[in-house]
């Protein structure tokens, strides 16, 4: 039982977590930095507590800030929304040591998948295809012959740690013979720690998650995928669903293989596994999102299910409540991160005053953002400003009412990157379903605003 | 504010005219001002000649401009729920002390504010000597004291949180006020920090 949620998060995830409290009838009290008096999440809270300065590590990544601020507010669960602590086992642990019910995975759950490299063994093992690589590399001779294996193009990865730090990819034995040592003194920098493994580069893959939710009794349920193709430079800038590159049976089949081999491994919440898929529709699993997502309302259009809501339900102890055949996709939903950041200076993030503002409307489209006429954007955080959500009964319906819906959106004072929404929309590799994670990088964001008003 | 600036770049001169226009300055100016400040209702006042600042800050808690946690908008609903804010109740009536007083005596008052979110517990009792560093009270987290410290050298002259009460990061909790009655500094105009001219408030 859950009565009174402390949200530790800020910005349209806060405000998510909010209404879903609402319509469950928990009260909520919104963790504030300095920075965020004047949000909106803090200013509609039942209550609102400051727990630090703008500086994200003494507010929003301060544990005991936030432990604190949940006990003095009478609060017994903190949901953390995305990001900051989201997925920190030892958090997860120390809220549930002062009595508080931690909103998410279990620390023990988060624990297990914390590390990639582990996680895709164990859900190898339970089923999943995961990309053809190699284990731990020895000397060259054994990296040479690892290689051959698996067929170039390879990607060299340390097998600690992420974001690109000891990671190249090479195309010929003679590459890779050059980058090994230089991948070695990064990783041996970066993470203190020199071990590299292979992985098979997939040239022009497509990024497709499925959504799962698994109550603490084992029983599960997959809510289908997403297709998070469009992206720059990792990150995510449009999802929709269903996924155009995958057939209706694959779609069915990989969300099917995903679903059982998360409850056979233990996972509990909700969480989503995501998967590169290549040219001729294989799919292997990469990792696993312990927490709710950025994207989560493509989902929840379709299904009709409130996810965060049900994140409560489950951390509260409650069964699922519904069953596979509960969980329809119906239609097709597109959502469109509206980010404070300027396409024509290579989207350099940015903040200021919002002006002017208008949140489109009307049948099949939400807006979920923390934004408003006289907000100011902190320069402190994440650049997101909201996520605008259309949902059609097909793909060309959606694309008409995110046209339409965009023409509405108007957020002055502060530069978005609602062109690059615009011109996606009438890109011919976006109508026809056929974006891959790298096109925009290859391209270049400002090179497809002008092919795209070009058109 | 802005960065005090060193005073040993300046040649004996300058530190001469600088005396001088100081002297000038709290003779035929603060009696003027104190005057000012009382029949305005302002909280504060603040007055720049050549390469020097004046500033009078009305001694009334209510006037005090860092924000207080029911400075915080509220929409919705449920507004006016939140029980354990503290309502500042400005009283622009209120005689500035310096008035009774001599001339120049507006003491100094600066708010100290609680570093942590936690339970509120008292060290210092009211009129109590402090120096600059000294803790005056805590703030209990997770079970350890995060201590308030006195900014200023000066005299305890209001704890505003009680023993036990739940304060918010940045909350103020106690009033210390300076021996110094007049405040000055030597900013020039022209490089001044934003805000410092805008203090004014009722």
């Amino acid at each position: 039982m859950i009565s009174r949620v402390l949200i530790a998060n800020r910005g349209e995830i806060a405000l998510r977590i909010l209404r879903a409290c609402r319509t469950l009838g928990i009260e909520a009290v919104v963790a504030y930095s300095e920075a965020d008096r004047r949000s909106l999440p803090a200013m509609l809270a039942d209550e609102a507590i400051c727990i630090g300065p703008a500086d994200a590590r003494r507010s929003y990544l301060s544990a005991p800030a936030l432990i604190s601020a949940a006990l003095v507010t009478g609060c017994d669960a903190v949901h953390p929304g995305y990001g900051f602590l989201s997925e920190d086992d030892a958090f997860a642990e120390a809220v549930r040591a002062h009595g508080l019910t931690f909103i998410g995975p279990p620390a023990n759950v988060l624990e297990r998948f914390a590390s990639k490299e582990e996680t895709r063994r164990l859900l190898a093992n339970h089923g999943l295809p995961t990309i053809p690589g190699s284990g731990l590399l020895g000397d060259e001779a054994h990296a040479l012959e690892e290689a051959e294996r698996i067929g170039y193009p390879v990607l060299v990865k340390p097998s600690a740690g992420g974001g690109g730090k000891g990671m190249r990819m090479v195309r010929s034995p003679r590459e890779l013979a050059a980058v090994l040592p230089i991948c070695r003194s990064e990783a041996r920098a970066a993470f203190g720690d020199d071990s590299l493994y292979l992985e098979r580069w997939l040239e022009d893959n497509r990024h497709v998650e499925v959504q799962v939710a698994v109550d603490r009794f084992g029983h599960g349920v997959h809510l289908w995928e997403r297709d998070c193709s469009v992206q720059r430079r990792h990150q995510k800038i449009l999802e929709e669903s269903p996924s155009p590159a995958m057939s209706a049976a694959g779609r069915r089949e990989l969300s099917e293989r995903a679903i059982r081999a998360v409850v056979a491994a233990g996972y509990e919440n909700v969480g989503t596994l995501e998967f590169l898929v290549d040219n001729d529709g294989n799919a292997y699993f990469i990792e696993i999102n312990c927490r709710i997502q950025v994207e989560h309302p493509v989902t929840e259009m379709l299904t009709g299910i409130d996810l965060v809501a049900t994140q409560i339900r489950i951390a509260a102890g409650e069964p699922l409540g519904f069953t596979q055949e509960d969980v329809p996709q119906r239609g097709h939903a597109i959502e469109f991160r509206i980010n404070a950041e300027d396409p024509e200076h290579d989207f350099r993030p940015g903040a200021g005053t919002i002006e002017r503002f208008n949140a489109p409307g009307g049948p099949g489209v939400r807006f979920d953002t923390h934004a408003y006429a006289g907000y100011e954007v902190p320069p402190f955080y994440d650049s997101l400003l909201g996520k605008l959500v259309v949902w059609g009964a097909t793909r060309e319906a959606a694309i008409a009412r995110g046209h339409a819906a965009l023409n509405e959106l108007v957020i002055e004072g502060v530069v978005t990157n609602a062109e690059i929404h615009r011109a996606l929309l009438v890109s011919e590799p976006f109508l026809a379903g056929k974006f891959t994670t790298n096109l925009l990088d290859r391209v270049g964001g400002a090179a497809f605003l002008a092919g795209a008003v070009r058109t | 504010m802005p960065e005090p600036r060193p005073t040993g770049d300046r040649t004996p001169a300058q530190r001469r005219a600088d005396h001088a226009s100081l002297a000038q300055l709290s003779e035929s100016l603060v009696p003027a001002l104190v005057q000012k400040l009382s029949s305005s209702g302002l909280g504060e006042l603040e007055v720049r000649e050549g390469d020097w600042r004046i500033r009078l800050r009305r001694s009334n808690p209510a006037a005090a401009s860092a924000p207080r946690r029911a400075d915080r908008p509220r929409l919705g609903s449920h507004a006016d729920r939140e029980g354990r804010g503290r309502e500042t109740t400005p009283t622009a009536s209120g005689a500035s002390q310096a008035q009774a007083g001599a001339a120049p005596a507006v003491p100094r008052r600066t708010m100290v504010t609680s570093p942590a979110v936690g339970v509120f517990r008292p060290d210092v009792k009211p009129g109590a000597r402090v120096r600059s560093g000294d803790r005056i009270a805590s703030v209990d987290l997770l079970g350890i004291g995060q201590d308030v410290i006195s900014p200023i050298d000066g005299t305890l002259v209001e704890v505003l949180a009680g023993a036990g009460d739940v304060v918010e990061y940045g909350e103020e909790v106690a009033a210390v006020e300076s021996d110094v009655t007049v405040e000055t500094d030597d900013a020039p105009a022209a490089d001044d920090a934003p805000g410092a001219g805008g203090e004014a408030s009722a």
